[in-house]
């Protein structure tokens, strides 16, 4: 009786603390999310900074946080794998700078706005979505960050690594997959290396 | 007119319901061909499922392009020096008590397409924001209602309604100068015009407008104001262009998908 008793309790103390780790890994995240928030709100606000100054600082500070190269490889859909080795890292050379100069330049256009957080969502072991309301005078803008959590973690990077952000439902990811479909339904990959240089 | 419109919407009904307004262009073998040599393959074959694209139904893909240079040339040269003129010269407080003056004018399609989906709560809350901003937001210029009560608007419409009933989008379609749509919502432009208050056709009831050339007036007052608050965004989002057509395409479609499901 005793043992079984035992074997409940271990159960039950395995279960409570695997529930506790997962809320725990929420909680770090959005937290860890905030902080990175109020640093970079910062430096936006740092007049004294060129822009270039500006968006340099903000993409230091948000590299770490994002999976640029997991994007660049899911951008190009089943095409991916048919690159040659040089021609992939050419690829995520050009999408991770593309991505970079995007986010920095949008980032830097912030005025008196404000993240709150609405909602968390895990779907999976290894995936967090945070739903976040981008709240300014006039209106409010949904905005959806998707992490996931690589098996190895990369050197240099967060342990939770956004791969997509999705604007009032509007995935970044999934516009870039469809539009370089169809781009590469007439045009050549280096054509399009070429468009995407002429981006950054 | 009408019988003309009643066979389009029927035709519609039939394109959508059918289930041919899209197609998923993950087909079986390919997406078993997202091979798990490595541990890497292994990484990129688990977002497969989440990033499978709906491919949108184009058959009119060459009109449309045509369409998104002609619409995207018009903003360049025409709408946006107008719209620049037009910032410059009106306070942006004015700009937005206008725009809020527009919203405010359009309840009716909104409480309409909310009751339409069953959506009570939401259809209770667009009254409170009509009743408070045509009176203490003075005839919707101030959004009180948002201010004051907290009471959000919800962007509802006829093609959302009949997306709600599992109506599919049918072909993407283009419009002049109105931008990316599909053949559902573009019908849905008439039921909604005759909710509203801003139309020229004879009505039982009071509109802001009586002639097509005040309906063109004050039309281009709510596009051109429209524009010069939301200028940069837009221009913000098509510097990630590689190709505008597609991308504003698809970045609509998915749109319209979100704002069906809530």
């Amino acid at each position: 009786m005793k043992y079984i008793y035992k074997i409940v309790l271990a159960i039950t103390a395995v279960l409570c603390f695997g529930q506790n780790l997962a809320a725990n890994e929420q909680v770090e995240l959005k937290e860890h999310f905030l902080k990175k928030i109020d640093e970079i709100i910062l430096i936006v606000a740092k007049k004294e900074f060129t822009k270039d100054e500006r968006n340099g600082k903000i993409v230091k500070s948000l590299t770490p946080m994002f999976d640029f190269e997991l994007m660049a490889k899911l951008s190009l859909g089943n095409r991916w794998k048919d690159l040659s080795d040089t021609e992939k890292e050419k690829f995520v050379a050009l999408y991770v700078e593309r991505m970079k100069q995007s986010y920095s330049s949008k980032i830097d256009a912030y005025k008196d706005e404000k993240v709150e957080i609405k909602k968390v969502e895990q779907a999976k072991e290894d995936r967090i979505t945070l739903v976040t309301d981008l709240v300014s005078k006039t209106e409010k803008l949904e905005i959806a960050y998707k992490f996931h959590k690589p098996k190895k973690p990369i050197a240099s990077k967060d342990s939770w690594l956004i791969y997509d952000v999705e604007i009032l439902g509007v995935s970044i990811l999934k516009t870039d997959i469809a539009q370089f479909k169809e781009f590469l339904h007439t045009k050549s990959m280096s054509e399009l290396m070429d468009a995407l240089a002429k981006q950054s | 007119m009408r019988t003309i419109y009643l066979s389009m919407v029927s035709c519609v009904l039939v394109f959508g319901l059918s289930g041919c307004g899209s197609k998923s262009i993950e087909k079986p073998q390919e997406v078993a061909q997202a091979q798990k040599s490595n541990g890497a393959d292994d990484e990129l074959a688990s977002f497969t499922d989440e990033m499978k694209v709906q491919e949108i139904y184009d058959p009119l893909s060459g009109y449309n392009r045509m369409m998104t240079s002609f619409n995207d040339a018009a903003y360049e040269y025409v709408l946006k020096p107008v719209a620049t003129g037009y910032k410059n010269m009106l306070h942006f407080e004015i700009r937005n008590s206008i725009e809020n003056f527009f919203e405010n004018l359009y309840f009716p399609v909104r409480f309409a397409n909310t009751l339409l989906q069953g959506k009570f709560s939401y259809a209770a809350e667009e009254t409170g924001r009509f009743v408070i901003n045509s009176t203490v937001g003075v005839l919707g210029l101030f959004d009180s209602a948002k201010s004051c009560f907290e009471l959000e608007a919800h962007e509802e419409d006829f093609g959302q309604t009949l997306g709600y009933y599992g109506v599919g989008g049918g072909p993407h379609i283009v419009l002049p100068l109105l931008g990316p749509s599909n053949l559902r919502d573009t019908l849905s432009l008439y039921p909604d015009s005759v909710l509203s208050v801003i139309d020229w056709e004879e009505r039982d009831y009071w509109t802001l407008t009586d002639t097509p050339a005040e309906y063109i007036g004050v039309k281009s007052l709510e596009k051109i104001n429209t524009i010069s608050i939301h200028m940069d965004k837009y221009e913000k989002m098509k510097e990630d262009a590689v190709d505008l057509y597609p991308f504003l395409r698809d970045m609509y479609e998915q749109r319209r998908k979100k704002q069906i499901e809530e």
